[in-house]
């Protein structure tokens, strides 16, 4: 039901709506931000967030947040962090709008396509079981530090044409990134660091491969051959493409795999129905990207003003879609708060939606796949080995567990 | 029954791989038949076509009833 009052903000004033000061950015128990999510769309369809210096309009559920990705030129994607209305970073495809967009995703598109990660995926799955028969034997593991963050880096850098044995400088790199979006200050020291120690690893990348032609399976030579405009592709350009594929392939993957791990570490009944019947598996990885999807929320800054599902949005104004609110809806799920393991009818919203849907889904769900196969045929039985409670990170960046230990029976 | 995908598909691919019987995939990750004529299906398909048109997070598929 729409509200027949329209919310709306006069300058620091809020009308129409309720107004809150939620912090999404600190670590909370496993499970936390859903239960939020939930409560915060059950209790109102939009609300503005407060934070010091600033606030956002926030749409909590499934109507509102898919009409925000529908429409790119209202809700553009020159910002997605509704607290940072003007970043000074810039991530390029990610942060490039109309009509600049498609010109580099349709560079990029191929190298990620289904076809490509098909043919990856012999090589992919090779390399998944290279982590995993170490760990059989040790009949326990931190499945995060000791996979996740792992297979995932190691399979992304045989896409793209990078040694594999920098896998374990990668997963670092990557972890002391978003380890930094907490706003502890060592953490940011950390995070600066990583960034710039991967800026110096792309553009040595890069020069090696400057002038020569185009070789095979490696993207950074294909990215230097390629061209927008007609003209070769500029060198920040490149290396802001470069970042946000590394922060955007390796972090998302090993979160998501956490939660699926953990999901089957408690659930022994969906773990044989996967291991008997490895042809579903693809259904339980888009299940696993809705139920326990990790995008809390997605920002987007308004282009004009306009009225949008009961809110007078003005332009410049930060809108955040919650989609963690809309993949759990029960006015658009059937079984809303359920998790089922083969759903068909699933069109959730976990790689997001409209033109900047994930670049690196047909990759990122064919990982999950070899790993949940890959897992289940070795180690078919595990559960979750910890006294005390899981925490996730925060929404502010993907949410995401730190550690899962699990255990299992060595040789049974 | 008939089924019809718009422009608006931008390449999730959960249609193509729910479907691989009814649709198929370009180079880029499309399906083949976006923004384009629809295809005919088979009667036996038309319950898994439902199920095509509920996994497209674009609301890009269609079916037209004969």
């Amino acid at each position: 039901m729409q509200s027949s009052v329209i919310a709306e903000r006069h300058g620091s004033e809020v009308t129409g709506c309720p107004v809150m000061d939620h912090d999404f950015s600190r670590a909370r128990e496993l499970g936390a931000y859903w239960a939020l999510a939930n409560e915060l769309r059950e209790s109102c369809p939009h609300f503005y967030n407060r934070y010091e210096g600033g606030g956002y309009w926030v749409f909590t559920r499934h109507e509102a947040v898919r009409d925000i990705y529908k429409t790119p030129q209202v809700f553009s994607s020159a910002s997605i962090t509704p607290w940072e209305p003007d970043p000074i970073y810039r991530f390029v495809p990610t942060q490039v709008d109309a009509p600049d967009h498609i010109k580099y995703r349709r560079i990029l598109n191929p190298w990620f396509s289904p076809k490509a990660m098909e043919a990856a995926a012999p090589m992919m799955r090779e390399i998944c079981r290279s982590y995993i028969e170490p760990l059989v034997p040790k009949g326990r593991c931190n499945f995060i530090q000791e996979f996740a963050l792992l297979f995932p880096t190691a399979a992304f850098l045989t896409v793209i044409g990078v040694p594999i044995s920098y896998t374990e400088q990668f997963a670092k790199w990557v972890d002391e990134f978003f380890g930094g979006f907490g706003g502890d200050p060592a953490g940011a020291e950390a995070m600066a660091r990583a960034l710039s120690e991967m800026r110096v690893f792309w553009t040595e990348q890069l020069a090696d491969r400057r002038g020569k032609p185009a070789t095979d399976g490696d993207l950074f030579s294909y990215l230097l051959n390629s061209t927008f405009d007609e003209k070769p592709l500029d060198e920040n350009v490149l290396l802001d493409m470069c970042t946000v594929l590394t922060l955007a392939g390796l972090d998302t993957t090993r979160a998501e795999l956490g939660y699926m791990f953990h999901h089957l570490a408690l659930n022994p009944d969906d773990r044989r129905r996967l291991a008997e019947d490895p042809a579903i598996v693809p259904l339980a990885v888009e299940e696993t990207l809705r139920y326990y999807t990790i995008i809390f929320g997605d920002g987007r800054k308004v282009t004009q003003d306009i009225e949008f599902h009961g809110v007078q949005l003005k332009q410049g104004d930060m809108v955040y879609g919650l989609v963690s609110g809309a993949n759990r809806d029960p006015r658009h799920w059937d079984r809303a708060d359920e998790f089922v393991i083969d759903r068909e009818r699933n069109n959730h919203f976990g790689f997001a939606s409209g033109p900047h849907r994930c670049l690196g889904m047909h990759l990122a769900r064919r990982e999950m796949a070899i790993a949940v196969q890959e897992w289940l045929s070795v180690i078919p039985d595990f559960e979750l080995d910890s006294e005390t409670e899981l925490m996730e990170r925060g929404g502010g960046a993907m949410m995401a567990l730190d550690r899962l230990p699990l255990r299992w029976e060595v040789g049974a | 029954m008939k089924l019809q995908v718009s422009e608006s598909c931008v390449g999730h691919g959960r249609c193509y791989t729910l479907a691989p019987q009814l649709l198929d995939c370009d180079d880029e990750g499309y399906v083949t038949i976006r923004g384009g004529d629809p295809i005919e299906v088979p009667e036996d398909l038309h319950e898994l076509a439902e199920n095509v048109v509920g996994s497209c997070p674009e609301s890009a598929i269609t079916l037209i009833d004969d």
